[in-house]
């Protein structure tokens, strides 16, 4: 008999509300289903009716983690659709904060990762750590999530000496501490044990489906926004494509750790090379009728936009999607002929989570294939009828 | 190899079926066909320039038309195919069996424009919820929303 498990779309440990559908047998996934949407907020719809300047604070409340991709993204995009010319300062200070965000955001990964594989000292770690990121954006923006520093046409906020002095200072512990996270990520046996194996992609698959960002460079394909298509300031800063070829989700895991080093980097870079001279100039409140497709590298994978302008101060159209909705089908992939207890680790691995199955069980009949969901009150009692039968000692009386 | 010589490649393969190309920025290339070679022109791109990775679909309510735009991207360049089709008839066909990752952005635009893609492997309602209102696509221009009245259950005293 095949049991399908609705897994979401509520549940109190969950971050995001999603309705994966799983059918297993014993305990084995053979098919698995998403249902999105229970999160859907129209905000492309709501784009559309406002100006140029509000929708940067309209995307940047697309994600709470990545809040700063989906801003550069739209405004790098708006930028070209005013045809502006970006101060190279201004465009500094954008690529400090979003290597910034992508140390913040693989350590909160870290840290997610290590829980689901039961590791918990290991994520208390890591969001220790994780602190020490927030504390340098606050001293940077002001403000420890939606940073809030992006405009149409620069920066709003400049870096003084002290500030570069502290971010490097904090850099160095950073440093130190991922060596240890490296050291005991990948050679610490129970959860290299743990997370090995667990989520195979093929190389093949991962390119058929369109995954990106860690879970497409896990798989071995070297595809990165920064390096294929540089925007901002990337084609000066020095760095690597971080690529893994274990394709699950140990090599994911790898991979998020060689990318902390590779923001190190570049966050130095930025902080030494910083130049000097003006961090915004002044934006249009109209944009000629033209279109224009800006990617970005966002700590999960590519991010895209495509906006298209009419003249007016509004967008007519500006579509968004971000690096989730393009894993999803290879995560579906990756669950097939996987373990149920494995569903929580594969979701983590790229980005969203998923705690655990709910507490409602959908009977699937294999013969008719007709499906029921079944309360817990109606299972209690068919257990009480089929169990009450049973030989028991007396005077007990039935838990339930 | 840049796009200049993808151009030409276009153009000199598949002169009868592009309609228009520009390449407006570095890296960035539009190319603009008609709904029925669509699957030939993806076919194409994907056999023979490695244009693998499909970033994402776009719908454009023009009016009269819809605008579908595919963006797709390979190592060294991000190529978008565009295609229209009449609003009083929307139907595209489906290009999952060369791209299978576009499944999710196919029944993204069937959900929000209301257009019917063709010989899809699971055409079910993706974004919106199960009570959605039949007849009802958000993304389409004359589509308002208004917001319901508030009824505090019990009544207001």
């Amino acid at each position: 008999m095949k049991f399908q498990i609705p897994i979401g779309p509520q549940h109190p440990a969950l971050k995001e509300p999603i309705g994966l559908r799983v059918v297993v047998e014993g305990e084995i996934i053979r098919d698995a289903d998403l249902r999105l949407g229970y999160n859907h907020r129209g905000l492309e719809k709501l784009a559309e009716q406002k100006t140029w300047i509000q929708n940067i604070y309209l995307t940047e409340r697309i994600c709470g983690i990545c809040s700063h991709s989906h801003t550069t993204c739209y405004v790098q995009g708006v930028e070209k659709l005013m045809e502006l010319q970006v101060p190279k300062r201004g465009l500094y200070i954008r690529t400090l904060v979003s290597e910034l965000e992508r140390v913040h955001s693989h350590l909160l990964w870290l840290g997610v990762a290590g829980h689901e594989a039961g590791f918990d000292s290991f994520f208390m770690y890591t969001w220790r750590d994780r602190e020490i990121v927030m504390d340098i954006l606050e001293i940077i923006s002001g403000n420890r999530v939606h940073y809030g520093i992006n405009t149409i046409g620069g920066v709003r906020r400049d870096l003084d000496e002290l500030q570069v002095k502290k971010i490097l200072d904090s850099l160095d512990i950073l440093r130190k501490r991922s060596e240890y996270y490296q050291n005991l990520g990948t050679t610490e046996p129970s959860f290299v044990a743990r997370l090995a194996g667990v989520g195979y992609l093929s190389k093949e698959d991962a390119i058929a489906l369109c995954a990106v960002g860690p879970t497409l460079r896990a798989s071995g394909v070297p595809r990165d926004v920064r390096k294929d298509d540089p925007y901002a300031v990337y084609d000066e800063l020095p760095f690597e494509v971080c690529t893994a070829d274990t394709c699950d989700v140990l090599g994911r895991t790898v991979v998020r750790i060689k990318e902390l080093f590779q923001s190190y980097n570049m966050i130095e870079y930025i902080l030494k090379n910083l130049p000097e001279g003006p961090i915004a100039v002044r934006a249009p409140r109209r944009a000629k009728p033209n279109e224009v497709v800006s990617r970005y590298e966002a700590p999960r994978g590519e991010n895209i936009h495509y906006i298209k302008s009419n003249g007016t101060e509004k967008p007519e159209r500006l579509k968004v999607r971000a690096p989730t909705l393009g894993n999803y089908a290879a995560t579906i992939k990756m669950l097939k002929n996987g373990f149920i207890a494995d569903v929580p680790l594969i979701f983590a691995a790229i980005d969203p989570c998923i705690c655990c199955a709910e507490r409602a069980v959908a009977l699937v009949d294999a013969r008719t294939g007709q499906e029921k969901v079944v309360p817990m009150l109606a299972l209690k009692q068919l257990s009480q009828k089929i169990s009450g039968l049973n030989a028991r000692k007396r005077e007990v009386e039935w838990p339930l | 190899m840049n796009d200049q010589l993808l151009i030409d490649k276009i153009n000199e393969n598949l002169k009868d079926l592009v309609r228009e190309i520009t390449n407006p920025a570095p890296r960035r290339i539009f190319v603009k066909v008609e709904v029925n070679h669509l699957r030939e022109m993806v076919n194409w791109l994907k056999q023979e320039q490695g244009f693998t990775h499909l970033s994402t679909i776009s719908g454009v309510d023009l009016g009269q038309t819809f605008e579908i735009l595919y963006h797709f991207a390979n190592d060294f360049t991000c190529l978008t195919v565009r295609t229209e089709i009449p609003r009083d008839n929307p139907l595209l066909p489906s290009i999952c069996s060369t791209i299978p990752g576009a499944i999710l952005y196919e029944r993204e635009l069937q959900d929000m424009f209301g257009i019917t893609v063709q010989d899809l492997p699971d055409p079910r309602p993706l974004l919106l919820p199960d009570d959605w209102p039949a007849g009802n696509y958000p993304l389409r221009k004359d589509w308002k929303y208004e917001r319901p009245a508030e009824v505090i259950p019990g009544g207001k005293k």
